[in-house]
C-alpha cells in the first residue's frame, strides 16, 4: 500500500512538473524513490506544519500542485484551521496526506495516534476527505486527488493488512466498492480503511450471505447509494479505526435517519483515549476493535433488543 | 494612476466604519502610509488588474487593517463606489476582514499568523518559476505572537527567499493593551535579524522614509528574506484616536465621524 502511494505520487511528480512534495521531516524510507526521480519537486519544510500547509496554499494560488505529507495526528488535525481558511475557503488544490490514521503508532501513545481526524475534515466546506483501504483503492485515489483539482484530505491507515479488492479500480469519486459481493437482505458491511479487512474475515468466516462495501471516499459519498444500502439491509455495521464520533459510522446513520431508517451499528473508537502502550493488534483489543470483539459485538446487536 | 493621498485614503476608512458602524479605525489607520507607497510605488499589477498574471502579491496578515486596503482599491477603481457606501449592508461582498474571494485581496486573514506563511508560499513559487514577482505581507506586532510567524521566518532564511519582505506595523497596541505590556517581545528589529532577515526600522508614517527603506531593502545584494520594522501610531491621523486603544473596537457616531473628519482634513477639530 506504501509502495503504491510512493509510486503514484512518483508518476503524478514525473507527469506535471507542478507537482510539489511537502512534508514535515515525516516520511523518512517513504520518499526514496520520489526525492531520487524528483529532487526539485520535494520540499522539506521542517517541523513546522501550520507555516508548511500556509505556504502549500501560497504555491497552489501560484499554479502548483502541493501534495502535503504528515502524520495525521499532524496533517490535519494540528493544522485544521489553515486547512479551512488558507486552502479549502477557496477550494485550492492540495492533498493532504495524513499517514499513519488510527493506532499505527500503537507504541507511541496519544500524540501519534490520529482517531479524530475524519470528523475533524468532514466538517470544513470544500474538502473531500478519501480514506482507501489498500494498494488498488490507494493508487486510485491518489489519481482522483490530482484530477480533482481541489482540495483532499487523504488518510492512510494500517497499511500491511493486504488487498480488499483484487485488480486495479475504475470507480467514479464518492462510489462505494463492493469488496465482497452479498445476497443477504439482513446484513451488510460498510467499512473503510483497515477495517476493510476486519469486516471482510468476519462475513467470510461468520455471514458469509452478507455483502462487504468500502468507502474510500468518505466525502464527497455517493448518498443515494448508502441510502439504498441502508434501505435493502436489516442492519448495516459501519467500521472504523476511528471515533463514533464524526466519522464514517455517523455519516451512514445521517444519511439512514433521513433517507431510509434502518439500524445502524457503529464499530469504532468508543470516546476514549488509548490507556496502554503495545502492538497494533493489542491496542486494537483495548478498544474492542479486533475481530472476535468485533464479531461479539455484531452477534450481540443481531441478537439483542436493538435488532428490531 | 490614482497618488493614493493620505488624507483621502483616512477619509474612506471613516466614511466605511461609520457607514458600516464597524471596528478596527485605529488597525488600519496605521498602516495608511505603508499601503499607500506601497501601492503607489511598488507593487506592479499588469494592466491594472487586480488577479493579474505576474503580479506583485499584498498580503495583508493583519486582517484588521483590511480598510485602510479597501480605500487604497478604491483609489484603483476596484471597488465601486455602493462596496464603499454599503458597508456592512446584508448580502455585500466586503468584510470586515480581509477575504481572499475579494479581487485585490490576496488572503483571507484576521485569524492572524495565516497569511505571513501563505505569503512564503507565494514567494517560494516566484523563485521556483524565476519570476521577479515580489511578496508583500504587512504583519501587526501583536500578529508577532503567532507561532506560524516564526515557523515561516525559518523556512524563508533557509532558502534565501529574498523576493520577499515582511513588513511590520509596530504600532505598539494589539487587542487588549500595549504589546510591551501583554507579550513584550523586545527588539523586532533584533529578533528578525536573528532569524536570518535584512532588516530596516522606519518611520511608518513618513512616506519618503518608507519608500527610501522598501527601495533599499530590495536593492541589496544579500540573499536574505526582507524585514521592514515600521514605526507606527494606533489611530494615527486623528488626535483622539491616536494610542488611544479604545479604537480597536469603539464605533463612530455622529459627532464622533464629524469630529475624525475634521481631524483627517486638518482642520481643528
Amino acid at each position: 500500500m506504501r509502495a503504491a502511494f510512493s509510486d503514484a505520487l512518483v508518476r503524478l511528480a514525473k507527469a506535471d512538473p507542478n507537482v510539489l512534495l511537502l512534508t514535515g521531516d515525516h516520511g523518512y524510507a517513504l520518499f526514496d524513490d520520489f526525492r531520487r526521480e524528483c529532487p526539485a519537486q520535494y520540499i522539506n519544510a521542517g517541523i513546522a506544519e501550520q507555516n508548511m500547509v500556509g505556504m502549500a496554499a501560497g504555491l497552489a494560488r501560484a499554479g502548483f500542485r502541493p501534495f502535503v505529507y504528515g502524520l495525521s495526528a499532524f496533517i490535519p488535525v494540528r493544522v485544521v484551521e489553515q486547512i479551512k481558511l488558507d486552502i479549502a475557503h477557496d477550494g485550492l488544490p492540495v492533498v493532504l496526506i495524513g499517514d499513519g490514521a488510527g493506532f499505527v503508532y500503537s507504541h507511541l501513545g496519544t500524540s501519534h495516534q490520529s482517531t479524530e481526524d475524519i470528523a475533524c475534515t468532514r466538517v470544513i466546506p470544500d474538502l473531500a476527505v478519501y480514506s482507501p483501504a489498500d494498494r488498488f483503492e490507494v493508487a486510485h485515489c491518489m489519481e482522483l486527488a490530482y484530477r480533482a483539482n481541489s482540495s483532499v484530505y487523504f488518510r492512510m491507515g494500517k497499511s500491511d493488512r493486504g488487498d480488499v479488492h483484487s485488480a486495479a479500480l475504475q470507480a467514479r469519486a464518492g462510489q462505494l466498492l463492493a469488496a465482497r459481493p452479498g445476497t443477504s437482505r439482513d446484513l451488510a458491511f460498510i467499512a473503510t480503511g483497515a477495517m476493510v479487512r476486519t469486516a471482510l474475515d468476519i462475513a467470510r468466516d461468520s455471514y458469509p450471505e452478507a455483502a462487504v462495501w468500502s468507502v474510500p471516499f468518505i466525502k464527497p459519498v455517493d448518498v443515494d447509494q448508502v441510502a439504498a444500502l441502508c434501505r435493502a439491509h436489516r442492519v448495516v455495521v459501519a467500521l472504523e479505526e476511528h471515533s463514533v464520533l464524526g466519522g464514517l459510522g455517523s455519516l451512514v446513520a445521517e444519511i439512514a435517519a433521513e433517507r431510509a431508517p434502518t439500524r445502524v451499528l457503529r464499530i469504532g473508537v468508543s470516546d476514549r483515549f488509548s490507556q496502554h502502550c503495545g502492538s497494533y493488534e493489542y491496542l486494537l483489543r483495548e478498544h474492542g476493535l479486533d475481530r472476535s470483539a468485533v464479531e461479539r459485538r455484531i452477534r450481540d446487536f443481531l441478537e439483542g433488543p436493538n435488532a428490531g | 494612476m490614482p497618488d493614493f493621498n493620505s488624507k483621502r485614503l483616512r477619509r474612506t476608512v471613516l466614511e466605511m466604519a461609520y457607514a458600516g458602524s464597524t471596528v478596527h479605525i485605529g488597525c488600519a489607520f496605521s498602516i495608511i502610509e505603508i499601503l499607500a507607497v506601497l501601492y503607489r510605488r511598488h507593487l506592479r499589477y499588469p494592466g491594472g488588474q487586480p488577479r493579474a498574471e505576474g503580479r506583485d502579491y499584498l498580503v495583508l496578515s493583519k486582517g484588521h487593517g483590511v480598510m485602510a486596503q479597501y480605500a487604497c482599491m478604491r483609489e484603483l477603481g476596484w471597488l465601486t463606489e455602493g462596496a464603499i457606501t454599503g458597508y456592512f449592508t446584508d448580502g455585500s461582498e466586503l468584510k470586515g476582514l480581509s477575504d481572499s474571494r475579494v479581487p485585490g485581496l490576496e488572503v483571507t486573514s484576521g485569524s492572524l499568523g495565516h497569511g505571513f506563511s501563505v505569503g512564503a508560499g507565494l514567494a517560494l513559487a516566484a523563485k521556483l518559476r524565476g519570476t521577479d514577482q515580489k511578496t508583500y505581507a504587512v504583519v501587526g506586532d501583536g500578529e508577532l505572537n503567532e507561532g506560524p510567524i516564526w515557523e515561516g521566518a525559518m523556512f524563508l532564511a533557509h532558502h534565501q527567499l529574498s523576493n520577499f519582505m515582511v513588513i511590520v506595523d509596530e504600532n505598539g497596541y494589539q487587542a487588549m493593551g500595549k504589546t510591551s505590556e501583554v507579550l513584550d517581545m523586545g527588539s523586532l528589529q533584533a529578533k528578525f535579524e536573528s532569524f536570518g532577515f535584512e532588516v530596516v526600522s522606519v518611520d511608518g508614517h513618513d512616506e519618503a522614509a518608507l519608500h527610501a527603506a522598501i527601495s533599499q531593502l530590495w536593492s541589496s545584494e544579500i540573499s536574505a528574506p526582507k524585514a521592514l520594522i515600521a514605526k507606527t501610531v494606533k489611530g494615527k491621523g486623528v488626535p483622539f484616536m491616536e494610542n488611544n486603544n479604545m479604537w480597536h473596537y469603539t464605533r463612530l457616531n455622529a459627532d464622533t465621524y464629524a469630529q475624525a473628519l475634521a481631524a483627517v482634513d486638518g482642520v481643528v477639530a
